[in-house]
C-alpha cells in the first residue's frame, strides 16, 4: 500500500514540476524570444528574484517536488536490482536522509537572501 | 525426457541500448531512464552552483557565471532542456496512458485487430512533434541570447 502512495505522489509531482520547471525554464531560457530583456543570470537580476517572496516560494516548492520526483525515481531504479529486505530498508532510509539534507541545504539560501 | 527450456527473452544489461523485439516503446522507456538520471545529475550540480557560489557573493557569483557561459557550457545546458522537454512529455504521456485517458473505446478482438500500442502510436507521434518544436523554440533563444 505505502508503494502506491509513494507512486501516485510521484506522478502528482512530477505534474507540478512540468509546470513549476516550466516556469523556470521559460524565465531563464526564453526570456530573449518572450522579450523580457536582461541577463537572467545577472548578479542584480537574481537578487532582484531573490527579494521577490512569490519566487522564494516557487524555487522552495519546486525543490520540494524535484527532489521528491527524483530521488524517488532513483530508489526505484535501485530497488530494480531486488535487494535483500534488510538492503531495502537500508536504501529507504538513506534517500529520505539525502533528500531531507540536500532540501534544507538548498532552502537555506533563498530563505536566507529574502529575510536580509 | 527432453526437458523443455523456457525461451530466452531476458535481455538483460544490454536491455539499456537494444530492445530486442520491442518497438519504439522500449526506447522511449530507455531514454526515459537516462534523461531522467541526467536530470537529477544536473540538478545536484545545480544545486551547488546556486547555493554555495551564491552565499560568498557577487565577485564568486560572477566570475563562476562568466565561467559557465563558456559556449560547452551552453551545449550543456541546451541538452538539459532538451532532456527537460523530453522526460516532461513523454511523462505526461505515460501519467495519461496509466490513468486510462488515451486508451480509447475498447473493441471486440475480431480480426484484423489492433493491439493497444498501435493504437496508441499517434499519442507517440503527437508528442514528439511537441518535443521538436519545445526544442527548436529553445534553440533559437539560446541563438539569439548568443552561445
Amino acid at each position: 500500500m505505502r508503494a502506491t502512495y509513494l507512486w501516485i505522489l510521484q506522478l502528482i509531482t512530477g505534474a507540478l514540476i512540468a509546470i513549476l520547471l516550466g516556469i523556470h525554464l521559460a524565465l531563464m531560457h526564453l526570456d530573449d524570444t518572450l522579450g523580457a530583456g536582461g541577463e537572467a543570470t545577472g548578479w542584480t537580476a537574481m537578487i532582484n528574484r531573490a527579494g521577490d517572496g512569490l519566487f522564494a516560494a516557487l524555487y522552495i516548492a519546486l525543490l520540494a517536488v524535484g527532489l521528491y520526483h527524483g530521488i524517488n525515481g532513483l530508489r526505484g531504479i535501485v530497488l530494480e536490482t531486488s535487494p535483500s529486505p534488510r538492503t531495502e530498508r537500508i536504501i529507504n532510509w538513506t534517500s529520505l536522509v539525502l533528500g531531507i539534507i540536500v532540501f534544507a541545504g538548498a532552502a537555506y539560501v533563498p530563505v536566507a537572501l529574502l529575510v536580509s | 525426457m527432453k526437458q523443455i527450456q523456457p525461451r530466452q527473452n531476458y535481455l538483460g544489461a544490454s536491455g539499456w541500448v537494444w530492445a530486442g523485439k520491442f518497438k519504439i516503446e522500449r526506447y522511449l522507456y530507455t531514454l526515459h531512464r537516462i534523461t531522467g538520471l541526467g536530470l537529477l545529475l544536473f540538478v545536484i550540480i545545480h544545486l551547488v552552483m546556486t547555493t554555495v557560489f551564491r552565499i560568498q557573493g557577487q565577485d564568486v557569483w560572477e566570475s563562476i557565471m562568466v565561467l559557465l557561459h563558456n559556449p560547452w557550457f551552453k551545449v550543456g545546458e541546451y541538452l538539459v532542456v532538451v532532456a527537460f522537454s523530453y522526460h516532461a512529455l513523454n511523462g505526461l504521456r505515460l501519467m495519461l496512458q496509466e490513468l486510462g485517458f488515451i486508451m480509447g473505446k475498447p473493441t471486440p478482438p475480431i480480426y484484423p485487430w489492433k493491439d493497444a500500442l498501435r493504437k496508441k502510436r499517434p499519442v507517440i507521434v503527437v508528442m514528439l512533434v511537441v518535443i521538436a518544436i519545445l526544442c527548436a523554440l529553445f534553440l533559437v533563444d539560446f541563438f539569439i541570447g548568443g552561445w
